[in-house]
């Protein structure tokens, strides 16, 4: 199945073994297509990687961090249209993507594809979760700014509910309500914003959100300090604001567009365009369902930059597939949290004068 | 200002001042006075008797060298250092800055200097570990039981956080400051003023590697072999390879086909030490391990790759100038295959600390070092000793660094 092929395809439709065979085609052919096109990712495919694929558990991968150290890049620098860059976690080095204008498209595309079987294809009018500032600078984005601009597309009447110092504008968004409330509107923003800035805010000022569908991304770390997982998330917002469509997606700024999105039974999904594959974090094998391992990303999309096959630092549990009881196929899995950041003793990493001990 | 005397006596929150001045009131002991030797010998005996001490063989090392025979050794040693017209006398107050997290070196740290007669600030971070907190109950205990009043009044032991100001206190204060840690850490350390005529003593980043002749292992019986991979493993994994004296790299030496036919039981043999001495690596440092490989590779730094377990790595060179210094620690070994042992010293640079040796004649090592010509390496000692500590450290005589000559003429 081609790009086309899979965007004719209805989101969450393909069973399995077609989705796994397809994409073993797509992605060993996108091996090759990079390996041609970016020295240093032929290195690593030519001197970690020798064996050829016959399935996906063996194919190779790339650890995420590398795109904080490696400019990975599979076009001409002058075909780059946009640069991607995400802090991480760790705060001090920064991952870098870089797209051309066929990859960015074909984010747009599948991301479109991937939404649209929450939203249909009409624009709905849209409630941002986060401050117009944001959108500065577009060519030197930050994962934020993309994700944003990114989910921009499926709204209309974008109503921006932060200044730039987080403060609700609490009046802009009834007059928002009072034009848009009666009938479905979307929302976006990111996990961690919705909760600080949007609910807490929000608490007892007497909302109606009942027509809302939000969609939230960005990791749960901070709201795990707080004991607030996924369905408590869930409660309170529907205590507070009547908010009954709540939808989480799973997704990196090294594969934009590549999501996977919470279903109605509160399991993620993978895309027509993606799939994941857990790993055992000792043999490095596919993880049987059930088990915690550590998460593999598999994306089509990436053309300008070889992010299709990225090992990253999350744990989840892959459920089952093609066995959803909300009418999707495709792995149901869940993310459950982060590898714990590794701190070895030794004498040449004493903690710098001034940073915390 | 908050710090925690840790000893001695435990009291919340000190006046510095006050402390520097007891000090410097406490009484002035002689180099390897018997009450020093005594102190040693109970702490050594409390590190060998303790049943959660038995639990961190870092600390059964440490016992071995506080023991009386060893103490008697140095002083040997020291006494032959007095050369007739010059007396070695104690500097006065040495500042010890010991590294976050490698918990026995502030006692070899403090040894030097208090066998030679001096007295000690010790900082502590505020970082806790069960070894330090183990040593610094053994260090009560032993002071109680050989009733070492006067090496409690001489060692102050501090904890608190990275505060300039007391820091710069005790520092103007003290005549010899010993400061362990990373390049950063050390020069954020000497950013902070000592008196005119206090010395320093760094401990920054180094680098150590390995080098076995690929004849002699091949000849080495499974015996042998199985004892190589052992103390290998001792010196590679005691602090996950993260210690600067760890090897990082290790070269064989012999014809190109020896060298391929030594490395692979080589190898197999590191990792059946690693599985049965039950070395674990965390998930996030493997991790970390993976993308430090692969940026390697892509950057042309290695040619090929091996991860025959997840606390096991090994990367080839082609060429020992491509090696790149930074580590991730954890299991990870560049490996690179030479005719003749001249060709380190292309590559050695001032950074390189220990190599560690099997296989080679006494002279073939001392030539090394006399043709490395002060361009690197402090240590050339066999593998299994890479962390032993030892009066030469980083190519220093700490003996000789804790004292002050007095010429003597008639």
């Amino acid at each position: 199945m081609t790009f086309e092929d899979l965007l004719r395809a209805p989101a969450f439709s393909l069973d399995q073994a077609t989705k796994r065979t397809t994409l073993l085609e797509e992605l060993s052919s996108l091996n090759e297509w990079h390996r041609e096109r970016c020295i240093p990712y032929r290195r690593i495919l030519d001197r970690m990687w020798p064996d050829k694929a016959e399935s996906l558990d063996p194919l190779p991968y790339l650890p995420v961090g590398i795109f904080k150290s490696q400019r990975l890049v599979s076009v001409p620098d002058e075909e780059i249209a946009v640069t991607l860059s995400s802090s991480g976690t760790t705060g001090q080095e920064v991952s870098r993507v870089y797209l051309d204008r066929t990859t960015a498209h074909r984010q747009t595309l599948a991301l479109g594809h991937t939404m649209s079987h929450l939203l249909g294809t009409r624009r709905l009018p849209m409630v941002l979760v986060d401050t117009r500032s944001l959108m500065k600078d577009r060519s030197q984005f930050s994962a934020r700014g993309a994700g944003v601009l990114g989910m921009m597309n499926f709204g209309r009447e974008h109503f921006w509910t932060l200044d730039e110092n987080m403060q609700l504008d609490i009046w802009g968004f009834r007059r928002f309500l009072a034009r848009h409330g009666d009938s479905p509107f979307l929302m976006f923003g990111f996990t961690f914003m919705v909760w600080q800035y949007l609910y807490r805010q929000l608490q007892g000022a007497a909302v109606n959100l009942e027509n809302g569908i939000l969609i939230h991304s960005g990791g749960w770390k901070k709201l795990q300090e707080e004991a607030v997982d996924n369905s408590e998330f869930k409660r309170r917002l529907r205590e507070a604001t009547g908010l009954k469509r709540v939808y989480n997606f799973y997704g990196m700024a090294e594969q934009v567009g590549s999501v996977f999105l919470e279903g109605d039974d509160g399991y993620l999904y993978t895309s027509n365009f993606s799939e994941v594959i857990v790993r055992d974090p000792v043999t490095w094998r596919e993880a049987a369902p059930g088990a915690t391992g550590v998460i593999q990303v598999l994306s089509t999309l990436p053309l300008s930059y070889p992010g299709h096959s990225i090992l990253t630092e999350d744990l989840g549990i892959v459920h089952g597939a093609d066995d959803s009881t909300c009418g999707r196929r495709g792995t149901r899995f869940s993310v459950t949290g982060r590898v714990p950041r590794a701190e070895l003793r030794g004498c040449s990493d004493t903690h710098a004068f001034g940073s915390h001990a | 200002m908050t710090m925690d005397v840790v000893s001695p006596e435990t009291r919340s929150i000190i006046d510095l001042d006050r402390a520097l001045n007891a000090l410097r009131q406490a009484p002035n002991l002689r180099p390897f006075s018997l009450c020093i030797v005594d102190f040693c010998a109970a702490f050594s005996a409390a590190l060998q008797r303790d049943a959660q001490a038995s639990l961190f063989p870092e600390l059964k090392v440490l016992g071995f060298h506080l023991r009386r025979a060893a103490v008697t050794e140095l002083q040997r040693h020291f006494e032959a250092l007095d050369s007739g017209d010059c007396i070695l006398v104690p500097r006065g107050l040495v500042f010890h800055i010991p590294p976050a997290n490698v918990d026995t070196i502030f006692i070899y740290s403090w040894l030097l200097a208090a066998l030679t007669g001096n007295r000690n600030v010790i900082r502590l971070s505020s970082r806790e570990s069960p070894q330090i907190s183990i040593l610094l109950r053994l260090f009560a205990e032993a002071a109680r039981d050989s009733h070492a009043e006067d090496i409690l009044a001489t060692t102050l032991i501090l904890r608190y956080g990275h505060d300039r100001a007391i820091t710069a206190a005790i520092s103007a204060a003290a005549d010899v400051r010993v400061v362990w840690g990373g390049d950063r850490y050390v020069n954020e350390i000497r950013s902070i003023p000592l008196a005119p005529h206090a010395r320093e003593v760094t401990f920054p980043d180094r680098y150590s590697m390995s080098v076995i002749r690929a004849s002699a292992y091949l000849e080495a019986d499974a015996r042998e072999r199985a004892n190589l991979a052992s103390r290998f493993y001792n010196d590679t994994y005691w602090f996950d390879q993260a210690g600067c004296s760890s090897p990082r790299l290790l070269v064989w030496i012999g014809r190109p086909e020896e060298c391929t036919k030594a490395s692979q039981p080589f190898i197999a043999e590191l990792e059946a030490q690693i599985r049965s001495r039950e070395y674990r690596l965390p998930t996030g440092a493997y991790l970390k391990k993976l993308t430090f490989a692969c940026n390697t590779i892509a950057n042309g730094g290695a040619t090929s790759w091996s991860s025959p377990a997840n606390e096991l790595c090994v990367l080839s060179l082609e060429n020992l100038q491509t090696l790149k210094r930074d580590h991730p620690g954890g299991g990870l070994l560049f490996e690179y295959a030479a005719e003749d042992l001249s060709a380190l010293v292309e590559i050695i640079e001032r950074r390189d600390q220990t190599l560690t040796h099997f296989g080679f004649e006494p002279a073939e090592l001392r030539d090394l070092a006399r043709n490395l010509n002060g361009k690197g390496i402090d240590r050339i000692v066999p593998v299994g000793e890479a962390l032993n500590f030892h009066r030469y450290w980083d190519g220093h005589d700490l003996l000789q660094e804790m004292t002050r000559r007095v010429h003597v003429r008639n």
